[in-house]
């Protein structure tokens, strides 16, 4: 092997080789910060809390005067729910199913301090929360309410109850290891149960149980109610389409929280992300067809010495590995310098963003560089095969 | 491989020809492990074609070659890959050797392949042939006859039931090819392989079984 590379290495162009790696590197770079920027920043636009999906805005009806003396009506009526499913800008749109019974619910510390309060249950349909199907579900043989709380409940708790009471402040997942006792009642009929927190939205105002508990516990202790829902959720294909803002006018309606704004700001960031992937594909698409050239070039320069060697009794794939070593090879250099430069700029602008928003979480780099390794095996795939065929080519003497 | 069996052969381009008079060409013969074959002609009659097409290196030709029972146009590409380093082996004409590669090179580069020989009986070979001097010299820098001798090494590094020779003394001397033919022949005896030699004139003097004329 040692001979045939250094029969083959011959004419191979450094410049044409140093010109590839240094396009190559600049696309590849540009693809994976990119996709790597945008995973670090997306969380920062409010979007994301891993509970309920960033494309889904909560709908209501804005509350008038003669709500206030309840003469109003602010629930939404199926027809007013079906004209917004058959909007162009809606994938999909469902009620909030509210609990038609009252709820209590304490918990008790050691040393028997305890406290309670009363709350209400709301619900959606399992598909517009991102909380897994083991977690997220209700069996009414092993009853456990899953529950997922608003995320500033838990600062109100930590930065107002608790410091002023002097009781220990609580994180994110050791609230998901309290018992809650959930007295739940409605006229002479009522249930106790266990409840545990799996999540906290800072996208969602409400206390939230899966619909399968809903059903059941409507079902068992408010048969006869069927109340319109108040509130709805909405799954929209572009946050960013002026259709929606224009709509929710006309109707009336509003949306909770800057949903749409967010939803807007991170459509953008996605098409810019897009856009930016974009170039930097293109450049390594071009930084490729540079070294296909510069192979083919170097192959054909050679042909009559792959030739010789296949009457020698060299095999077409021996004849072309060292060329596919060098092309595969220059792709694995491009991929390692391209995910070490990624490092250092994120480490980089991560510092000033941290300094920006100190609440950030850090975000893994696995996605970013598995990206690359699949452009790098997608294009070193392309890579073996041209050169194998150019290699065929001159075997069956179309060189 | 025991026989090579050519049936009508004959190349495209002496199609429609009917001033033939040929031993080889739309004949039928058969080339038998262990014996010697002269194959005469002028320039210009398909000497070399005749090699090309027993490597597989052309197909342009009508009628069938059969490699024992397999006709030469069934083999794959792994298939003929593996009879030019286990059957078949060939001194070209045009020689095929690496310029930039040093003498011994040449011959380690097919003997890397087979693994048939040590380096040390390459270095004999080279000694017997007169060429033990130029060994690490650059093969751009000898003569034709001793590139010819590194070539006919580099023939003789492999298993082979048949040694195809093509003009293979051409640019030598009678006691340079009288070397050349001894060392040859020890191999080929100790392998028990064929030899076709072809020549326009000038021929290695080997006990021939047969001579055809082309």
């Amino acid at each position: 092997m040692i001979l045939i590379c250094k029969l083959l290495r011959r004419h191979v162009s450094v410049l044409q080789l140093a010109g590839f790696l240094l396009a190559n590197l600049l696309g590849m770079l540009i693809v994976l910060l990119s996709i790597q920027f945008y995973q670090d920043v997306r969380p920062l636009f409010g979007q994301e809390d891993g509970i309920i999906k960033p494309d889904y805005m909560i709908v209501n009806k804005q509350v008038g005067a003669l709500d206030a003396l309840g003469l109003g009506n602010s629930t939404f009526t199926d027809a007013e729910i079906q004209d917004l499913r058959q909007q162009p800008f809606c994938k999909r749109a469902d009620g909030f199913v509210s609990s038609q019974y009252k709820v209590s619910c304490s918990l008790g510390f050691e040393g028997g301090m305890s406290m309670g309060t009363a709350l209400f249950f709301e619900s959606v349909p399992s598909e517009y929360v991102d909380v897994s199907r083991e977690e997220w579900r209700f069996d009414a043989g092993n009853p456990v309410i899953p529950i997922i709380l608003p995320r500033n409940y838990l600062s109100v708790y930590n930065f107002g109850f608790a410091s002023s009471q002097s009781l220990p402040k609580i994180t994110e997942s050791m609230a998901g290891m309290i018992d809650l006792n959930v007295r739940m009642s409605a006229g002479a009929r009522s249930q106790t149960m266990r409840a545990r927190v799996v999540g906290f939205s800072s996208r969602i105002n409400t206390i939230l149980v899966p619909e399968s508990f809903m059903k059941w516990s409507n079902a068992l202790l408010a048969p006869d109610v069927h109340p319109q829902p108040s509130r709805l959720i909405v799954e929209v294909g572009n946050p960013a389409d002026d259709a929606i803002v224009t709509y929710l006018e006309n109707h009336h309606y509003e949306l909770e929280q800057d949903t749409l704004d967010s939803g807007r700001i991170t459509y953008f960031l996605k098409v810019l992300t897009a856009l930016v992937v974009g170039v930097g594909l293109l450049i390594s698409a071009l930084s490729f067809y540079i070294l296909m050239l510069s192979i083919y070039l170097l192959v054909q320069k050679n042909t009559e010495k792959l030739r010789n060697l296949l009457l020698l009794g060299y095999t077409p794939w021996q004849v072309g590995a060292p060329y596919q070593c060098l092309a595969v090879g220059a792709n694995a250099l491009v991929l390692a310098l391209a995910v070490g430069l990624v490092w250092l700029v994120r480490h980089h602008y991560m510092e000033m963003l941290w300094n920006m928003f100190p609440q950030m979480e850090e975000v893994s780099m696995w996605p970013t560089f598995f990206v690359g390794l699949a452009l790098f095996l997608l294009v070193a795939l392309v890579d073996v095969v041209a050169v194998h065929r150019k290699v065929m080519a001159i075997w069956y003497r179309k060189e | 491989m025991q026989t090579i069996t050519l049936h009508h052969l004959l190349p495209a381009v002496f199609a429609g020809r009917t001033d033939l008079q040929s031993e080889l060409w739309e004949q039928d013969l058969v080339l038998e492990r262990g014996r010697l074959y002269l194959v005469e002609a002028q320039s210009g009659k398909g000497k070399s074609s005749f090699c090309s097409y027993l490597m597989g290196y052309r197909q342009d030709y009508s009628g069938q070659i059969c490699f024992d029972s397999t006709d030469a146009r069934q083999l794959s590409v792994r298939e003929w890959s593996r009879l030019r380093t286990h059957s078949i082996s060939t001194l070209f004409q045009e020689l095929r050797l690496f310029p930039e590669l040093t003498a011994l090179e040449n011959v380690l580069i097919k003997n890397q392949l087979t693994r048939h020989k040590t380096v040390a009986q390459i270095c004999q070979w080279f000694e017997a042939m007169g060429i033990g001097d130029r060994i690490d010299t650059l093969v751009s820098r000898m003569s034709f006859g001793q590139q010819q001798r590194v070539a006919m090494i580099r023939a003789l590094v492999q298993p082979m039931d048949f040694l195809l020779l093509d003009e293979p003394v051409s640019h030598l001397d009678d006691e340079n090819a009288a070397a050349m033919a001894e060392t040859m022949m020890q191999e080929v005896r100790s392998q028990g392989a064929a030899v076709v030699v072809t020549s326009i004139g000038k021929h290695m003097k080997l006990p021939y079984n047969q001579t055809i004329r082309l």
